[in-house]
């Protein structure tokens, strides 16, 4: 017979032992579900219960948080006030270029008959919490089904691509970040037009893989959606280092996101647009949709600037 | 143990949550880009409040619920939480030994979760080995839950004292 510590510290152990084994039970579940099914149900459940909560100390806690960030940052926030004045003059100066030149681009399409393309419409969302850790490349947003959202559509802010929908529910949906390392996009290097594709590691610069390379890539060239997952032309990122491509090898290389994704707050998905993959439509993307307190905004794509 | 200290560690529980998800989220406090590990401080700071078995199941809820709340696996932050739960129960007589000891069980039993997550994560192909930032936010969370940790365990001992002290009557 053990001592009453002993017996205790066995109990104790026991549970211990228990909980671990049920935690790997439902882990090995969930990943044989490939995070589909039940646990879905589950996961929009616990969200929706945690949503007034996160959304109310989000309110409460953004300007607290707004401040101690600029403090932190103060060195930050100089660099990046003068990397924004650099860029609204060359903004200001392109648009002054653009100007004359949509009207010449008018001109040619009234003379030659031609259709001008459609611009896509997006749905603005505010980004109110995150993944519980900094493993976690999860953000949720404050519009769902309810506004038009599905699995599989592209999120991107004024930079470029931020992620895509990965779980949604009536009024929340959950983006999985582009350095997620289960995300992937086909992309297209501006440069040379040869394809490829992107996928997270995490963190940090994206992996870029090129199987039918025939052209070297540089540093700084622009790399944009090729139209297979997401609409053609979002901007992904740059090119960190220059790399060549071999006869008979992959030509692998590193982009640097172009969009700042530890610091976005207002993201927009893009609702107009239907994925290639019959797998992210997942049955889903025929949901009827409902628009009725949301404002579904039409936009230009954030555009390569050269 | 009290159905009151059970609440009021559930309900610290839920605030970690909340708090590692909004404050220590998406746009919010971030020291290098790493946000602590709020989440894991709490249960840790728990364990000299509530009895073994009980710590045990707050870090597992406490993780599933985290598990829920993520992209991730399920259960990896369960099997982590409990882990932590685990080492922090047995160690909680070391916590009535000084402050200094205090925050040393607190840095390295947030530098165990966070290792457990990452191996278990491997295990179950969430790919977190590969990732360039792996070691800074392991040894990361750890160090700010040191800095965190004092207001954490003023915080709880307060809540649980005031319940003794008061409700308990």
């Amino acid at each position: 017979m053990l001592p009453t510590s002993g017996r205790k510290m066995t109990r104790t152990t026991v549970l211990f032992v228990s909980l671990v084994a049920l935690g790997f039970l439902i882990a090995t579940f969930d990943v044989r579900d490939d995070g589909d099914g039940i646990a879905n149900v589950f996961r929009e459940g616990t969200q929706s219960i945690f949503e007034p909560m996160q959304k109310a100390t989000d309110w409460v806690a953004s300007p607290v948080v707004g401040f101690v960030d600029g403090v932190a940052n103060l060195a930050g926030l100089r660099e990046e006030n003068n990397r924004l004045q650099d860029r609204v003059r060359d903004l200001e100066a392109q648009v002054l270029e653009t100007g004359s030149i949509q009207e010449q681009v008018r001109q040619l399409e009234a003379i030659l008959g031609v259709e001008p393309p459609g611009e896509l419409a997006t749905v603005t969302a505010r980004i109110y919490s995150s993944g519980p850790s900094a493993f976690d490349n999860a953000r949720f947003i404050d519009k769902g089904a309810n506004d038009g959202i599905v699995v599989g559509q592209a999120v991107i802010d004024e930079d470029g691509l931020v992620g895509r929908v990965d779980l949604v529910s009536a009024n929340d949906a959950r983006i999985r970040l582009i350095i997620d390392p289960l995300v992937s996009a086909g992309v297209r290097i501006q440069s040379t037009n040869e394809t490829g594709i992107v996928s997270g590691r995490g963190d940090g610069p994206l992996r870029l893989e090129m199987f039918r390379a025939t052209a070297g890539i540089s540093q700084g060239d622009l790399v944009v959606t090729d139209g297979s997952r997401f609409p053609p032309g979002l901007v992904v990122g740059r090119i960190v280092a220059d790399a060549q491509s071999e006869v008979g090898f992959v030509l692998r290389a590193e982009v640097e996101p172009a969009a700042n994704l530890s610091k976005v707050d207002y993201v927009k998905v893009i609702i107009g647009w239907t994925a290639l993959d019959a797998d992210l439509q997942d049955g889903v993307i025929d949901t009827a949709v409902s628009t009725t307190s949301t404002t579904v905004t039409t936009t230009t794509l954030p555009q390569p600037e050269e | 143990m009290s159905r009151a200290r059970v609440a009021i560690a559930l309900l610290a529980v839920v605030l970690s949550l909340v708090i590692q998800t909004t404050v220590f989220g998406a746009s919010g406090i971030e020291p290098l880009g790493v946000a602590p590990a709020f989440v894991t401080l709490v249960v840790i700071a728990l364990g000299p409040y509530v009895e073994s078995e009980y710590h045990l199941l707050l870090g597992f809820t406490a993780g599933i619920l985290a598990d829920l709340m993520g992209s991730g696996t399920l259960g990896l932050w369960a099997m982590s939480l409990t882990v932590v739960a685990y080492a922090s129960s047995r160690l909680r007589a070391r916590f009535n030994e000084g402050l200094l000891l205090s925050l040393a069980l607190v840095l390295a039993l947030t530098v165990l979760g966070q290792v457990v997550f990452v191996v278990l994560g491997t295990l179950f192909g969430q790919n977190l080995l590969s990732d360039p930032a792996l070691i800074a936010k392991v040894l990361l969370p750890a160090l700010w839950n040191l800095v965190l940790a004092v207001p954490v365990l003023a915080v709880l001992n307060m809540a649980f004292n005031r319940r003794d002290k008061g409700w308990a009557v």
